[in-house]
């Protein structure tokens, strides 16, 4: 860094600028000014009809509050978030301790793992539907050959069974993501730490909760964080699979507030249920990390 | 000796229960996309089929819009590629090479902005769009694929530039060379590798993104592959068969992404 100051301000203020300025410009133009246009907006009547736009106060969100749609489409969001953190937890959990212990074809497994994670939303979307089909899905037909049913599950147009196949949906696609960080972390651990306590006389559970888990807490928290943040954001493979259907058993808020701009065509209500959404992200995060801080790290002797 | 054996044992146990949860949705797209017609019309299916045939790849690149999709899918994805790389690589540059103010704050800005619901995006960006009649153009969808890989690509960046020794630079500068002909021929070189990872992420992120391009494109010839995909489901002369060979033509990307990836997770592409 010592060489920077033999240039003169000017020269560094004009090397600095070119350097980060259309990142930053970037950014503001398509993050930024839109975010602040759509907090904005919510204060404002907005159809999709005219262009005309007139103060609305607190209106929409008047309006918002009273809708009994809403507060359902926050009920799914909760439960379709909360289902599909746990089983990209558990899966991730699964294989990232099946990972790490397997030596041989590690690579080759882990690229199998990673697979689902990185396909096209519209892939996995699709390949659902097909394999879950209710006349021509080889799922029901294996189950009927099986005979563990009797008849063919209709699973993302059932009304009980479509949160259900969902969520094991984006478990089956976004647990790689907690599987590979469990993994890093895994591999961090200190061997030591199981060689004492199996001389304590602790077997794999005790070693598992004792050892193991202390030392993912960090890691599972973050996880379930960002992974919590991400599906209750969802929107493209729930619209894929169900668009919200049937009736409005997979409605989540971003089904939602997409149902109010692009069928309702009214924007200035769509912004305003877009503000809570962000608002109870936003407060979200930081009670959870008041709460847990997942960057603090338990110590296990080390 | 008895108990690692049977700790193999249990491993394979539950690797062999697994696996087929993993694989058997991309097995059977694969398989579908090979089988003829006539066995596709005829449910029950072979679990594991003794017939292929190309017919359904055939119709598809011949009697459906497939192509026209994959042509705006690849011109949106290279633009963003371009664009998100060029900026991200001037600003990991700026952020590692400069002492500035500002610079947590921007970092931590760029950061945060990964975290905003892409339908709180897309509203107003489809407003925006709509004012400035970039709807339905290559240039809007480029913009906003951008604003999901840049805050990405500017860590990746800024990350591999912070590895890249400033003593190479310093050098060049003693010897006479001009801050810009040292970054072009010294720090750029040596920051390629970071600018592939970037790139790929950003081309996977556009190639893969379809809530951004399902609202912003509205007219059926700007769609681009998953938008043009989810139109197929709706049309009832596009059968099974041809969805499944166009997800996985559409999934081959991904397929090259995971080589990579293995590569980037044992640090291959990181510390050279």
């Amino acid at each position: 860094m010592v060489a920077v100051e033999y240039e003169s301000r000017i020269a560094k203020w004009t090397w600095l600028s070119a350097a980060i300025g259309p990142a930053l410009i970037l950014l503001v133009v398509v993050a930024y000014i839109p975010i602040i246009f759509a907090i904005g907006l919510g204060f404002y009547y907005r159809s999709a009809f005219d262009d005309a736009i007139t103060w609305a106060g607190f209106d929409n969100f008047y309006w918002l509050l009273r809708q009994p749609g809403l507060w359902a489409a926050l009920g799914k969001s909760t439960i379709f978030t909360i289902g599909s953190v746990s089983l990209q937890i558990a899966i991730g959990l699964f294989f990232g301790l099946l990972l790490n212990e397997v030596v041989r074809g590690r690579a080759v497994l882990r690229s199998l793992v990673i697979l689902p994670y990185l396909l096209p939303t519209i892939v996995v979307g699709l390949v659902f539907r097909w394999i879950l089909n209710p006349q021509t899905g080889i799922v029901n037909q294996i189950l009927l050959d099986i005979g563990v049913i009797s008849a063919p599950i209709n699973f993302f147009g059932g009304l009980d069974s479509a949160m259900p196949a969902v969520i094991f949906a984006t478990g089956w696609q976004y647990s790689s993501f907690a599987a590979l960080l469990i993994l890093a972390r895994l591999q961090t651990v200190n061997p030591r730490l199981y060689e004492s306590a199996r001389t304590c006389g602790a077997g794999t559970w005790r070693c598992f909760v004792d050892v193991t888990l202390p030392n993912l807490r960090s890691t599972l928290l973050l996880i379930a964080l960002l992974r919590g943040v991400w599906m209750f954001n969802k929107f493209d493979l729930i619209w894929i699979i169900t668009a919200g259907g049937p009736l409005e058993a997979t409605e989540t808020l971003p089904i939602y507030v997409y149902k109010i701009a692009f069928q309702e065509f009214d924007f200035g209500r769509a912004a305003a249920a877009c503000t809570v959404m962000f608002a109870i992200l936003c407060a979200f995060s930081i009670v959870y990390f008041k709460i847990f801080n997942p960057t603090k790290e338990i110590e296990v002797g080390r | 000796m008895q108990d690692a054996f049977s700790k193999r044992v249990y491993r394979l146990l539950l690797l062999t229960a697994s696996l087929p949860v993993l694989i058997f949705p991309l097995y059977w797209m694969t398989v579908t996309a090979f089988t003829p017609r006539d066995a596709l019309f005829r449910p029950p299916y072979e679990v594991i089929p003794t017939r292929f045939s190309l017919e359904n790849l055939n119709e598809l690149l011949s009697a459906t819009q497939f192509l026209g999709f994959m042509q705006n899918s690849l011109i949106v994805a290279s633009g963003a590629v371009l664009l998100s790389v060029s900026a991200s690589t001037l600003a990991g540059y700026g952020i590692s090479r400069f002492k500035f103010r500002y610079k947590r704050h921007f970092m931590a800005g760029a950061l945060w902005s990964y975290m905003f619901p892409p339908i709180l995006l897309a509203i107003p960006l489809y407003l925006i769009f709509s004012k400035l009649e970039l709807r339905n153009t290559y240039f809007g969808l480029i913009l906003a694929h951008v604003s999901l890989s840049l805050p990405l690509t500017i860590s990746i960046m800024q990350q591999y530039f912070s590895i890249v020794p400033i003593s190479l630079e310093e050098a060049a500068w003693v010897s006479g060379a001009s801050r810009f002909r040292a970054l072009l021929e010294i720090c750029l070189p040596s920051a390629l590798p970071g600018m592939l990872s970037a790139g790929i992420f950003a081309f996977a992120l556009s190639w893969n993104d379809f809530a951004f391009a399902f609202i912003l494109q509205t007219d059926v010839r700007m769609y681009t592959l998953p938008v043009g995909l989810a139109t197929f489901v709706e049309q009832s002369a596009i059968h099974w068969g041809l969805i499944m060979a166009s997800s996985a033509l559409i999934s081959i990307p991904s397929f090259a992404l995971v080589i990579f990836f293995q590569r980037y997770l044992t640090g291959g592409v990181k510390r050279r």
